[in-house]
């Protein structure tokens, strides 16, 4: 029971606070709705019983992805016409679109898909079991997902690399 | 041989191969011996087919050549036709024809386009030859235009000179106009009856009603006539045609290629005893014609044209005569006409020779004595073309006013009046040309009076030769020869007592001539001067041809070239197509343009049409799962 | 209705995408949509017992982590060169 009312109460929280990240004019306040809807997912994936991907959430998402956000923005001057203006000459019909696209996949979703929880905790995800899972069973989507973050960490070398160039 | 008429044809074109391919590698002794030898080859081959066709009781002989297109029942032949008309009409081709050709070995020699000459010649007489050999209109028709063809590579022979290439043009172009009613005739005759052969043609009209209307037949080959034959109104190119050297003249514009209209309607002769409107309306145009060009010839001052408004104006009178019925006397005068008229445009040339190339009559004068054999010669063929008995031209002039006025078919003393009226002139003028030329004080420019000579042997020869002719030719009565063939017209009864009168009248005509001639030019020709002053502007009128080539060019030349320039290009071509395919290319560009306006770097325009087309495939898949 | 709310975030991030003009902003709403999938596919590998769909979901943060680290780079490099955060500024690929 109490189950069913905070999982409402975080999905909740996560629509509001991006719908927040909508609205809201200083870049930092949408890097902190942003976080707060992140959080608030974690919370759903606890209550659904997927710790795993609950903490690999937090630590991941907030702790890395956020953090470098924030830092970005607090090296950018982000008082410049953007602030002034928020919305680009798009609002309107971006807005109609969307709604748009929500009501069709909503309307397609209805029909299909049973909406039937099953039993929280499943042993399927705990962090033993699905390491196990993971490393035997996709142990080549391991492989090359550690391929991409090479490249990514190559890449950014390289962004790095061209700007120090031009400084020294 | 077993097929003589084929070889006629074809030895002048072999004359034509071997000059045209060898003859400048060869030199001209060659091509001498082969353009003159081949056509008198062809004359005495000639000759023996009259003897065999008289041997064998006048029946036609006919050889075919070559089958070209069977199409079921019917045939297209290359095939031959020899009757009495046939005879006459090869014999003068190719007889006069060998006389120009010598007559031109002294004329052109040293010409650097001597073989090129010959080739030309000999390639006419091959399509002259065609022509009044073939059977069937087809045949004659491919004759026709070959001797169209023959006709503008000899008239602009000296092409460098742009004059001489563009009169070329205009006989060929005027030819092809009139050719256009002669196609439109034989279509309809082949529409109705299935055969050009003209035999079999002419039977078919004589024979009961035909299939279709004789005399719209019959004015769509004449408006070929018209143009092959220098009537009015394709008259235009005669004159200038005398671009050409003067044997093409003599040869093509007087003896022969001009006679192909008269031979085709006395060819023809079945259709147009059937078609009493055709044969009046031949006979009124020949009689405009005659009456209208001896007009112009009584005051040209260059001695060749005054040559070309006579033959057009001798040509109307043989349509006169066709055009009332007497096909024969036509022919008959197409015979003496082809003597005196060579003689009289070979003597010209022999004149023109002498005198070191000047053509104006207006600087000759005095040249009787100087130029003895060619002034003989041509006085004869002059007293013979005025009419003065008992030269040729006499017979068969007086014949046609005979006919003129009292045939059951067309006469009429309108008509005699007219023609009576241009023999006056014929006389007065061609008198009026030997005076100036060969009479009087010399007016000639000092250099050229020290060149005066008479001609070489091979030119006086072959003058000689048509004088004579021009005497004694019209003791032969072709009329009486083509009886069988081609019957006189009935004479109206009430009109028979004028016949010896209207001899008389004849002779008195042609003697009225010299004398007026004698009056207006004797003695330092003042009198002449004063009327000329006397009735300018009736002299501007006729030196300027009644202003003929200026109205055409102002009617039709320049509203053509108005209708190509503004409707055809600029409108047509430019406006329309030009415009429709710049139009679709700028409508490409233009789309591509506006189209280019959804990538404008702007990613928000990116990502909205990226959901727009989310949506949509989600909507058409899930449609249609 | 999980599913609802996953498609509710995703649509938010895209409109986000489409009408705001701050760059870094963009960036963190693409960042949104990346969570609203996620956020399916964790429901759905709930609800069908299935390690694939937790799987799917870590490699998901891989690529959104791996994004991050070069698109933030990417975004200074262009600030120091027109030095306004406007994305309507940079529109040099038009065309």
């Amino acid at each position: 029971m109490i189950e069913t009312v905070l999982l409402w109460l975080f999905a909740g929280t996560a629509l509001a606070a991006a719908a927040l990240m909508l609205v809201l004019r200083h870049p930092m306040r949408v890097a902190l709705a942003l976080s707060a809807t992140m959080l608030s997912l974690a919370g759903v994936y606890a209550l659904l019983g997927v710790h795993v991907i609950a903490i690999f959430q937090v630590l991941i998402y907030v702790g890395a992805v956020m953090v470098f956000m924030v830092y970005a923005i607090m090296l950018l001057d982000v008082r410049d016409y953007s602030f002034a203006r928020r919305f680009s000459w798009l609002l309107l019909p971006g807005t109609l679109a969307a709604i748009a696209f929500v009501l069709i996949l909503a309307h397609a979703f209805w029909q299909g898909v049973p909406d039937q929880p099953t039993a929280a905790g499943s042993v399927l995800f705990g962090i033993q079991e699905f390491s196990i899972e993971f490393l035997n069973e996709y142990w080549l989507h391991f492989e090359l997902v550690s391929v991409l973050l090479v490249a990514a960490v190559v890449a950014a070398l390289a962004v790095l690399e061209v700007g120090r160039r031009r400084r020294g | 041989m077993s097929q003589p008429l084929t070889a006629i044809v074809l030895l002048p074109l072999a004359g034509f191969l071997l000059n045209g391919l060898l003859g400048n590698r060869l030199g001209p002794r060659f091509v001498s011996t082969v353009g003159c030898g081949l056509p008198i080859a062809a004359f005495a081959v000639a000759v023996k087919c009259l003897l065999d066709l008289q041997a064998a009781g006048a029946t036609p002989r006919i050889d075919l050549a070559y089958s070209w297109l069977v199409t079921g029942d019917n045939a297209f032949e290359i095939a031959f036709y020899f009757d009495r008309l046939a005879a006459v009409m090869v014999l003068i081709v190719t007889g006069v024809g060998s006389l120009i050709h010598l007559y031109s070995t002294g004329y052109m020699k040293g010409d650097k386009s001597y073989a090129r000459y010959f080739a030309y010649l000999n390639l006419f007489l091959f399509f002259m030859l065609l022509l009044v050999l073939g059977r069937s209109l087809l045949v004659l028709f491919v004759g026709w235009e070959g001797v169209g063809l023959a006709s503008y590579l000899l008239i602009g022979f000296w092409f460098e000179d742009p004059d001489k290439a563009r009169a070329g043009k205009k006989a060929f172009i005027t030819n092809r106009i009139g050719d256009a009613g002669f196609l439109l005739g034989m279509f309809v005759i082949y529409q109705a009856l299935g055969t050009l052969d003209m035999d079999r043609v002419n039977a078919a009209f004589g024979s009961g009603v035909p299939a279709v209307s004789a005399s719209l037949v019959g004015i769509l080959l004449f408006i070929g006539a018209t143009g092959k034959s220098a009537q009015i109104p394709l008259h235009v190119w005669l004159p200038d045609a005398m671009a050409g050297p003067t044997p093409v003249s003599a040869l093509i514009h007087a003896a022969t290629m001009v006679t192909a209209g008269v031979y085709l309607v006395a060819r023809m002769s079945g259709i147009y005893v059937n078609a009493p409107e055709a044969s009046a309306l031949i006979a009124a145009i020949g009689a405009a014609t005659a009456f209208f060009a001896a007009t112009i010839a009584v005051v040209q001052t260059d001695i060749k044209k005054v040559l070309a408004y006579s033959t057009i104006s001798q040509l109307g009178f043989m349509f006169v005569a066709a055009g009332v019925g007497a096909y024969s006397v036509a022919i008959f005068h197409l015979y003496t006409h082809a003597f005196f008229k060579a003689c009289l445009f070979l003597g010209a040339g022999s004149v023109i020779h002498a005198m070191s190339g000047e053509q104006d009559i207006r600087k000759m004068g005095g040249l009787a004595r100087k130029i003895p054999v060619t002034f003989a010669t041509f006085t004869i063929a002059t007293a013979a073309i005025a009419g003065i008995p008992p030269l040729a031209g006499f017979f068969s002039k007086d014949e046609i006013l005979w006919f003129a006025f009292a045939s059951s078919r067309g006469g009429s003393g309108l008509l005699y009046g007219t023609i009576a009226t241009t023999a006056l002139l014929t006389s007065f003028y061609m008198f009026r040309l030997v005076w100036l030329t060969f009479f009087g004080r010399s007016r000639l420019t000092p250099e050229v009076e020290h060149h005066v000579h008479e001609s070489p042997l091979s030119m006086t020869s072959v003058l000689v030769v048509l004088a004579i002719l021009s005497a004694i030719g019209g003791f032969l009565s072709i009329p009486h020869f083509l009886e069988s063939l081609l019957p006189l017209p009935e004479i109206v009864p009430a009109l028979e007592r004028y016949e010896t009168p209207l001899v008389v009248a004849s002779i008195v005509l042609a003697f009225a001539g010299l004398g007026a001639t004698a009056y207006m030019y004797g003695g330092g020709a003042e009198r002449a001067e004063r009327a000329r002053l006397r009735f300018a502007t009736l002299h501007r009128i006729l030196s300027g041809k009644y202003y003929v080539d200026e109205a055409y060019d102002a009617l039709i030349g320049r509203p053509l070239v108005w209708i190509s320039e503004r409707v055809f290009l600029a409108f047509g071509d430019r406006t329309l197509f030009d415009g429709t395919l710049h139009g679709l290319a700028a409508l490409g560009r233009r789309t591509a343009a506006g189209l280019a306006r959804v990538q404008n770097g702007n990613l928000h325009l990116y990502a909205l049409l990226a959901l727009f087309g989310i949506i949509v495939s989600i909507a058409w898949g899930w449609r249609h799962v | 209705m999980l599913i609802v709310v996953s498609v509710a975030l995703f649509a938010l991030g895209l409109l986000g995408v489409i009408a705001r003009r701050n760059v870094l902003v963009m960036l963190m709403c693409m960042e949104l949509m990346l969570n609203g999938v996620n956020l399916s596919l964790v429901t759905f590998a709930q609800q069908t017992a299935s390690a694939a769909g937790a799987v799917l979901v870590f490699l998901v943060f891989v690529v959104a982590t791996a994004e991050i680290a070069i698109a933030i780079p990417i975004v200074l490099l262009l600030v120091r060169r027109k030095a306004v955060l406007d994305l309507d500024a940079y529109t040099d690929l038009k065309g």
